[in-house]
């Protein structure tokens, strides 16, 4: 700290604050007297400060509405619907809430989903999503505006995206300035790695999560800030919604304690960081806790020990900070050494003991799967499986975030020549954001919000300087940052608001402008590339993150558009057509889908927490068509449900997944299934005739390519050609034993097939044999013939021999 | 019953040699004599699982070195093992030590695979299938837990070179704090800091970790043409040389931001910082639209490009 850099002053000239901004104790670096008064845009006007919160609210309504209607692609062009997978498990908990009430909600075990094992919803659920849009529903009724629950949930996302992005202003401004958190609040409206998750009808857990995640950082950071109880429960409070409605919280609890830790590696201690993490820590812990699906786990899994011990940490350097005063010098260096090493070493040693003794749940496999990148891959399948779980190109990066995710570098360039404690924070949740981001592309939601911030700083710094005019140059308000005083009063506790500070003016003797051309074509070029992030943003979510994926569009080369609604006419289909109780076996991406649109009961869905279970569908669909029934026999299925793209060339089909499929299969019978039978020994994996005969002849190239053979697409290809593949198909002549087919949809794109029962097997190939064809006929032939009123069977028949004694006499 | 006897007599001395290498060595090294006699000549109640590699350095065989290292981990792991019977060995067979089993054997190729089963001659399938499957221990033990139902869980020995690594940094790190223990001010330096925290933020952003994990060529040469293409076409993956380029580009952008905030706010004279202005934007405008246009190329049918048409 010897080297004390002068804070680079600009940062307070374009857009002061407001003088009653609510920040209740000007430690805040941007706020204070000293920036009200110094010029501004609206420097001309009698109550700049009212002027500057109605721009900033208008903003920020602005910045709501546009990312509000940016999220309805989807709701305009197809209907107010509920998208993907996930989501519809989700409208159907709501729905089930809303019917039942909470307490049922809470108690439901679901017996229609993972047949026959039935799954205990309410314990294994984050309920934040469906109590938060259960409320909404309820309020609405009560004020008798009568919508109905699959409303609410489709339009939750685009208002929360609302919230969120006041919430990221809130913190940009802590972080930063006013201006900087506008930008970041539009920035965050548009930006597609947060739309990605959050469009109309995408009615799940991040849609809210990222509004709690932003809003408990910005109470965090408050509270560091202040070093008040008050801000420290409303984080602790924020923190309890964000539990309840995202695994992500996870991340809260690791960047929180993180944070404090390296504030004291900083030698950043001060008792305002004590009271903040000390109350966040056991509120947290005991809220978090309050969670049917989190339970135990606070204090019983790894992934939570490094709060716990920050916590253990913290207590004992605050012991040691009050010793100081009551030792010598050389005392207390030797004291303090011993004190925080030996409380480090006892921490790390007692949770490495309780994990190894059992208590402490080692880290589970999805997040082990986040450090040591090649472990899903090898031991578990089925993540590896997602392909959200993927690392992530640069091209994912650009696509996602455009022209910020080449400027938030030098946001944090700033942020850390500049650092105070809130900024030591947000230099950490980028760096541990962006690492998590590059190793699975989900996590770029997580990314994305830092990332927004970050560039709205540097553009917001750069703004400052080029978008005013030169008139400010000349008098810079040069009052120096708190910064300053944090590392001056370090040890101190509070800095005191409304400092007198010195004026250095030595600058402006030197200073000169840049020159209003320079400033203008820099500021018009910055303007233009702001201008192209706004319609790339535009772009990609119309045409990338708005399909509902449950129904589909393909355009026709005049622009003409098909709506492919192959999912919901199977669906219907299933609902209308079979028995209430009829087990449908198919694979778990569409689980949910059935459930919630079909009503039928399913074998696997999406909440993949049986991997077994799993392992013996993906066996069925793997195996030939005597030893798939024998499974789905002892299962109890009725239909089995396949999607299947080679008519429209639809690629997102079971054929494709298929090997997926194998693979978890073989993880759990690697005796029946083995990967390397459905390859051809040059290793391809191929549908035509050069294709394995295993692969030909499994239950799920039967089920996709019945009756495909006889069709012929169109003139150019031979029949039974499928377009997903570009591959005429190996296996023509397909028959089913055990199996009819039930339905299929318009497209093709769904085929159901019915098990039949085993009295409807087919004949036997030989004749049976017949035995004691001879004795038994006769006695019925007997009773038609001599038309007797009854008889008995093997009674014997006598003869009476009278009429023949007459004769013969 | 003497002819029973006797081949009862034999296979327990056969076991008991067997064992008492098997004690010595997880892999035991065989000539010709002892593999027909141990492994093809037929009173046997046990497997053997034979390597027939090269392991001699005028060999030049590298493939064979890393399928001896996976096959050593494999041994040891069943050597050592609680489950550890006599029903199955591990042997090996050098070809510069027993090339007439190769002649035998019909061997041309090396490093192979083969089980011999307790009973009968070794169908297709007890020749491990090395171009697919790989030689990972793992796969090997799959394999044999398929041929012969013992199941080896392969543990391999622990890879101490990364810890010791980061133990060896952290020294070399913690003796620098250490000397200069009286000059700290260097942790202090925000310069550095900050460079380094965006040094790992431009590594994630350009894909660094994909590349880790997926280990894509470091550009693609076209076989008939010659031509390096350093871009790959698709959007879906990538190649190490374009990562870097897209490092390079991310970080000019960012420089040039930088720049313009300097320009505006050094010290410097006027003419210096003129010129510092120019650049940052310079760098901010041509190095984004480049970019711009990459992604153009790699990602099909996206309409926008700013100022740069090419590419």
């Amino acid at each position: 700290m010897a080297e004390q850099q002068s804070v680079p002053d600009g940062k307070h000239k374009a857009s002061p604050k407001p003088v009653g901004s609510p920040v209740g104790n000007s430690r805040s670096s941007c706020s204070g007297a000293a920036t009200a008064g110094s010029g501004g845009l609206s420097g001309g006007l009698t109550q700049p400060a009212g002027w500057q919160s109605l721009l900033s609210f208008t903003i920020l309504f602005l910045a709501w509405l546009a990312g509000f209607s940016s999220r309805l692609f989807a709701v305009i062009r197809f209907e107010s619907i509920i998208h993907e997978f996930d989501p519809w498990f989700n409208y159907r908990s709501t729905h089930h809430l809303t019917t039942n009430g909470f307490y049922e909600f809470l108690n439901w075990f679901d017996e229609r989903a993972w047949y026959p094992l039935g799954r205990i919803v309410g314990g294994t659920v984050y309920p934040g999503l469906m109590v938060t849009a259960g409320l909404i529903h309820y309020v609405l009724n009560l004020l008798h505006i009568t919508v109905h629950i699959r409303d609410v949930c489709v339009f939750l996302a685009p208002i929360f995206s609302g919230l969120t992005s006041i919430s990221t202003f809130l913190l940009t401004r802590e972080l930063w300035n006013q201006g900087a958190g506008l930008l970041a609040a539009c920035f965050i409206a548009i930006v597609p790695g947060y739309i990605s998750r959050s469009v109309a009808g995408s009615f799940d857990n991040e849609g809210i999560a990222i509004f709690a995640l932003q809003f408990t950082y910005y109470l965090w950071v408050k509270a560091v800030k202040t070093g008040s109880v008050f801000w420290t429960i409303g984080c602790c409070l924020s923190y309890f919604y964000m539990v309840s409605a995202w695994g992500g919280y996870v991340f809260i609890i690791n960047l929180i304690p993180l944070h404090v830790f390296v504030l004291l590696l900083m030698q950043r201690f001060s008792r305002r960081v004590y009271i903040a993490y000390s109350t966040f820590y056991i509120v947290g812990l005991v809220l978090s806790m309050q969670i049917p699906f989190v339970g135990f786990q606070p204090i019983r899994t790894s992934e939570h020990m490094a709060a716990a011990g920050v916590f253990a940490l913290l207590q004992a350097y605050a012991f040691l900070q009050y010793l100081k005063d009551r030792l010598t010098k050389q005392e207390f260096q030797t004291l303090f050494f011993l004190g925080v090493s030996m409380a480090a070493g006892v921490v790390f040693l007692t949770v490495i003991y309780l994990t190894y003794t059992g208590y402490i749940a080692p880290w589970s496999g999805r997040f082990y799967s986040l450090w040591d990148t090649g472990y899903a891959k090898v031991h578990i399948p089925i993540i590896a499986s997602v392909s959200e779980h993927q690392p992530t190109t640069w091209v994912s990066f650009f696509f996602d975030l455009h022209i910020l995710v080449c400027t938030f570098p030098a946001g944090l360039w700033f942020c850390i020549k500049n650092i105070n404690d809130e900024r030591v924070f947000v230099a950490l949740y980028a760096i541990s954001a962006v690492y998590f981001a590059g190793v699975m592309v989900r996590l770029m939601l997580t990314l994305t919000p830092v990332v927004c911030m970050l560039s709205a700083i540097a553009f917001s710094n750069v703004f400052e300087h080029y978008l005013g005019d030169d008139l400010k140059r000349e008098n810079p308000p040069t009052e120096d940052s708190s910064d300053e005083d944090d590392k001056r009063n370090s040890g101190n506790l509070y800095d005191k608001a409304g400092k007198v500070r010195k004026h250095v003016s030595e600058q402006e003797k030197t200073e000169e402008g840049l020159g209003p051309n320079i400033k203008s074509i820099v500021t018009m070029l910055m303007l233009m590339l702001l201008m192209m992030f706004a319609v790339h943003c535009t772009w990609v979510t119309s045409n990338a993150y708005s399909s509902p994926s449950v129904v589909l569009a393909s355009y026709n080369h005049d622009g003409s558009r098909n709506i492919l609604d192959d999912f919901r006419e199977a669906y219907y289909w299933l609902r209308q057509n079979t028995d209430e109780h009829a087990r449908v076996m198919s694979w778990w991406d569409y689980g949910y889908q059935i459930a919630g649109m079909a009503n039928r009961t399913t074998l696997v869905d999406n909440n993949t927490w049986n991997n077994s279970h799993i392992a013996l569908v993906g066996k069925a669909m793997s195996s030939n068509e005597t030893a798939a029934y024998q499974i789905m026999r002892s299962l109890d299925v009725d239909y089995v449900l396949i999607i299947f793209g080679g008519v429209i060339g639809y690629s997102g089909d079971d054929i494709n997944k298929f090997l997926w499929m194998v693979r978890i299969a073989e993880g759990e019978h690697p005796k029946d299934i083995r990967e390397s039978d459905y390859f051809t020994p040059q290793g391809e994996f191929r549908v035509d005739k050069a294709g394995s005969p295993t692969l030909l002849n499994c239950l799920m190239y039967k089920m996709s390519y019945y009756r495909f053979g006889e069709m012929q697409l169109d003139f150019r290809t031979p029949p039974g050609f499928d377009r997903t593949r570009n591959a005429e198909i190996g296996n023509k002549d397909i028959k089913f034993k055990h199996l009819e087919e039930a339905f299929t949809s318009e497209h093709w794109l769904v085929r159901i097939y019915k098990v039949k029962k085993p009295e409807n097997r087919e004949a036997l190939d030989h004749k049976p044999r017949l035995t004691n064809t001879a004795s038994k006929q006769k006695h019925l032939s007997k009773k038609v013939s001599k038309r007797k009123r009854g008889f008995i069977k093997n009674k014997l028949n006598l003869k009476k021999g009278k009429k023949l004694n007459k004769k013969t006499v | 019953h003497c002819f029973s006897f006797f081949v009862q007599m034999l296979l327990s001395e056969k076991v008991g040699q067997l064992m008492d290498w098997a004690s010595k060595r997880a892999v035991i090294r065989m000539n010709g004599d002892k593999f027909r006699r141990l492994v093809k000549a037929p009173p046997r109640n046990y497997s053997v699982v034979v390597m027939f590699t090269a392991l001699q350095p005028q060999r030049q065989c590298v493939v064979c070195k890393q399928a001896d290292e996976e096959y050593q981990i494999l041994a040891n792991s069943w050597r050592y093992s609680s489950a550890f019977t006599n029903k199955i060995f591990f042997a090996a067979v050098d070809f510069d030590e027993g090339s007439d089993v190769f002649h035998m054997m019909n061997m041309n190729s090396a490093p192979t695979f083969m089980h011999f089963p307790s009973k009968g001659k070794p169908k297709r399938a007890d020749t491990y299938d090395l171009p697919v499957r790989g030689f990972a221990a793992e796969q090997l033990a799959r394999w044999i837990a398929d041929r012969t139902d013992v199941v080896i869980r392969v543990i391999r020995p622990p890879n101490y070179a990364g810890p010791l690594m980061l133990g060896f940094l952290l020294a070399v790190i913690g003796g620098l704090v250490y000397l200069r223990r009286n000059n700290l001010d260097f942790l202090y330096n925000r310069n550095a800091w900050a460079f380094a925290a965006l040094c790992f933020v431009l590594i994630m952003t350009s894909g660094q970790m994909w590349n880790h994990i997926r280990g894509p060529p470091y550009a693609h040469k076209n076989p008939n043409t010659g031509q390096v293409s350093y871009i790959h076409g698709s959007s879906q993956a990538q190649f190490v040389a374009e990562t870097h380029i897209v490092l390079l580009f991310n970080a000019a952008v960012t420089l040039g931001m930088v720049l313009l905030h300097e320009a505006a706010t050094s010290d410097m004279e006027i003419g210096k910082r003129k010129i510092m202005c120019v650049a940052g934007i310079g760098l901010v405008v041509f190095f984004y639209s480049w970019l711009l246009s990459i992604f153009k190329a790699k990602y099909h049918g996206y309409p926008y490009s700013f100022l740069l048409m090419v590419l």
